[in-house]
């Protein structure tokens, strides 16, 4: 167990490194694709490894000259790294217009440090699904697929395309097992490490995270299980950036387990295939206007987000909802009073966690986790 | 003993009775039989031109607020409902407006209360202007209509872009308006809001010359609270009678050599980014006018439509035409709007305006022109030598605006500005 996670942990200590290396090693191309909307599988299919661009663990420090203190740790954290000369093993960087704040770091980046591939789609919000919106995102993949072609050498083929969904697929229904397993035995992985494998699936070749997959799924469907006491808490939120691990191990330490997700770094990365179809594009296209689970930053008043996660704890049978809000996330901030009403009214437990580039007081969360955990019954 | 600068305000007094007739028109719809829409982002005009439909539009109101005084207890009742400071002020004033309603809360300024509406339009040319649509749905149910506009990364992607916005707005936002209004879309209508507009904006753009007189005859400030006929009166012939009065006003200041800054011109002409500072526009001035410094000009207060000229009120299609102005016409708010074409645009009012330093006003809570700005600072200051600071703060929340803060940063750039003159 400890040696299949080892190939997962490899990426996730360092990523700048173990990227680098397999990037040596292999002689390939690696294409930084800013989260969350964006179909990795296209870059995949050109040849190249696609990575998820991800939150530093280091301080932000010459970023603040770029970025203010007040906008997302996500874009303050990419920012920070690329001005630092930390992302120049990426060949490529794909972005898109998803929020306000981060459909202008590619300016920020093309003044200092552009990359020697650059792409921008404007991918729209969910909420029609017209002709329209379907139209022009096809057109968005299709630029895409031909501008990732050029820069490659090689026509995506509608072939190619199919294969790297096909093992993208693979990815999804191997983690969607791993979450399956997690919640019929909670606590089977500590939290650090259910978010170590999700995280090291953006930053690693798939095909490889599929074969440590298998082993670490193998090892837990067969090995025996010690049920393990605690309150059973889902986390939601937490769009872009992955949580501090500290921080899940505190929830753990204070008597939650964490069953089930709706974060990026989680369920929210891999709920959704694509279909293999002799229209990829379309397939993905198709992909992306899918409503569940609901995301705040997709736009959308047909489902709704809190009647979405009292219907999750209700099936989990949990006990509370750990909200991790990106500080200074938007999408998040404006759907945020309208989950915690409908929660309240379902009588679910909800506890608030802002989740910075660096968490200022863990004593301050400590605090307000152990009164949520005391909520919850039992201290 | 130094100058002794004073402010001269223009008589903008006409534009508190065409902004109360608006608002009030609004109350009033309902008992007319009319129905109300309430729109963000610019696709406020296809209600504007449907006659039984009576719209605001976000900004407006957020403008309307901050600037009559009456934003913070909207704010406080958002903050009761459980909206959190980081969430932009406009989205706050909305909700918290829907708070009051919703809960039947005691309210001290009843003008802050607009009736609820049948329709929501969001134009996320901001996304969180559609952020706040979505609110406004959870809590009433309203049919929500939402145009994506995206700003633009470069002039090649407008075609494509403008195309696709007119695509949303005839599949799915003028079906709505027509389901709600009960009519067929009113197209001559809006044939003649754009005939009537096109003269306001022609008689502005006159306004506009004397910012290029030095001194100056009027100040940015005076020009920010003159939006409002642009907007409140769209295609009303009052618009055009505020803009032929100020025209009148400039030119009577230009024969008699009266300057916007006592006693003989200002000392500093400053350029100002991003929003205008809606509830304390004069806080702002006030810290600025002792050293003889005066807003010119700014990016968003020339969004709205400079290039007159090019609005076609009898183009073929007047519901494409709208999104035209927006994406390819020479105006290209949307390509000006973002980083890239911002960058452009700063540098034609810099030159146009004769412009000494550049001022940033970065909102907190709004982050639509946050990212960037220290970039173009930088670009502009190579070419021209032009220094700029970035200055926080928030349009309308009173708990984000710190005048010492402010007061440093601009001291800081006037003698800057006076190190470069030497």
């Amino acid at each position: 167990m400890e040696e299949i996670m080892k190939g997962f942990v490899k990426y996730t200590s360092d990523p700048y490194s173990a990227i680098e290396e397999w990037k040596e090693k292999n002689q390939k191309k690696v294409i930084g694709i800013f989260p969350m909307w964006l179909p990795e599988e296209i870059a995949h299919a050109a040849g190249m490894l696609p990575v998820v661009m991800w939150r530093s663990n280091e301080a932000i420090t010459w970023g603040y000259a770029h970025v203010p203190p007040y906008n997302c740790p996500m874009n303050k954290s990419v920012v920070d790294d690329a001005v630092k000369g930390k992302l120049k093993f990426m060949d490529g960087m794909v972005f898109l217009r998803e929020c306000l704040q981060s459909q202008e770091v590619p300016f920020i980046i093309e003044n200092n440090m552009p990359p020697a591939f650059e792409e921008y789609l404007y991918m729209p919000p969910i909420y029609h699904a017209s002709n329209a919106d379907l139209e022009f995102t096809r057109g968005e993949l299709e630029r895409l697929r031909k501008s990732l072609g050029e820069f490659g050498g090689e026509e995506i083929t509608d072939e190619k395309l199919n294969e790297s969904i096909r093992i993208y697929n693979k990815n999804r229904s191997l983690l969607r097992r791993l979450y399956d397993i997690r919640r019929k035995k909670p606590g089977i992985m500590p939290a650090r490490d259910i978010l170590k494998v999700v995280w090291s699936s953006m930053l690693m070749l798939k095909e490889d995270h599929n074969k440590l997959l298998e082993a670490l799924i193998s090892r837990l469907e067969n090995n025996g299980y010690e049920p393990v006491k605690g309150k059973k808490v889902f986390l939601s939120g937490c769009l872009c950036i992955h949580p501090q691990v500290e921080l899940l191990d505190m929830i753990e330490d204070l008597g939650m387990i964490p069953v089930d997700d709706d974060i990026y770094v989680g369920y929210r990365y891999f709920a959704n295939d694509a279909e293999i179809t002799d229209d990829p594009i379309g397939a993905l296209t198709e992909r992306h206007f899918i409503k569940t689970p609901v995301d705040p930053a997709r736009g959308e008043v047909e489902v709704n987000w809190g009647k979405e996660l009292v219907d999750k704890v209700k099936r989990l049978n949990a006990d509370g909802i750990v909200t991790l809000m990106t500080k200074y996330c938007p999408p998040h901030l404006c759907y945020y009073p309208d989950v915690k009403t409908v929660l309240a009214d379902a009588g679910i437990p909800e506890v608030l966690v802002e989740i910075e580039h660096e968490i200022i007081s863990y004593e301050g969360v400590k605090t307000r986790l152990q009164s949520f955990k005391e909520m919850l019954g039992g201290v | 003993m130094g100058t002794e600068y004073k402010i001269n305000k223009l008589d903008t007094s006409g534009v508190g009775p065409l902004v109360d007739k608006h608002w009030n028109e609004l109350r009033e719809a309902k008992d007319k039989g009319m129905k109300i829409a309430w729109c963000s982002g610019p696709m406020f005009i296809y209600p504007y031109a449907t006659p039984n439909i009576a719209s605001h539009f976000m900004a407006g109101y957020a403008a309307y607020c901050g600037g009559r005084g009456m934003a913070d207890e909207v704010l406080e009742a958002a903050e009761r409902f459980g909206e959190m400071r980081d969430t932009c002020s406009y989205h706050r004033l909305h909700t918290g407006m829907a708070a009051m309603i919703m809960n039947d809360w005691p309210v001290s300024n009843p003008q802050v209360i607009l009736p609820t509406p049948d329709l929501l339009i969001g134009g996320r040319f901001c996304t969180e202007m559609s952020h706040y649509m979505e609110a406004i749905h959870r809590r009433f149910g309203m049919k929500t209509v939402t145009i994506e506009l995206p700003s633009a990364r470069s002039r090649d992607d407008l075609p494509r872009l403008e195309k696709f916005v007119t695509n949303q707005v005839k599949e799915t936002l003028i079906p709505a308006i027509e389901e709600v209004s009960g009519s067929k879309f009113d197209e001559e209508n809006m044939r003649n809001i754009f005939r009537s507009w096109k003269e306001a904006c022609i008689i502005r753009n006159k306004c506009w010359e004397f910012f290029k007189r030095k001194p100056s005859s009027w100040t940015l400030w005076d020009y920010g609270v003159s939006i409002a006929p642009i907007f409140y009166a769209m295609g009303k012939p009052e618009s055009l009678e505020y803009y032929q009065d100020l025209l009148k006003q400039l030119e009577e200041r230009a024969e008699k050599n009266i300057y916007a800054v006592h006693p003989d011109g200002e000392k500093y002409r400053l350029y100002w980014d991003g929003w205008l500072p809606w509830s304390f526009l004069g806080k702002v001035i006030r810290i600025m006018i002792p050293y003889g410094a005066i807003p010119i000009a700014g990016r968003y207060p020339w969004e709205f439509f400079s290039h007159p000229d090019d609005i076609d009120p009898e183009a073929d299609d007047i519901i494409h035409e709208w999104i035209r102005l927006i994406y390819t016409s020479p105006n290209t708010l949307s390509y000006y709007d973002g980083p890239w074409g911002g960058q452009d645009k700063i540098e034609e009012l810099i030159e146009t305006y004769s412009i000494d330093g550049m001022l940033f006003f970065s909102s907190k809570t709004c982050r639509m022109w946050n990212l960037g700005q220290q970039e173009i600072i930088d670009n502009i200051e190579k070419k021209y030598g032009i220094p700029g600071v970035v200055i926080d703060g928030d349009m309308i929340d009173s708990t984000m605006f710190a005048e010492d803060q402010m007061r440093t940063r601009i001291e800081a750039l006037l003698e800057t500005i006076d190190a470069r003159r030497k």
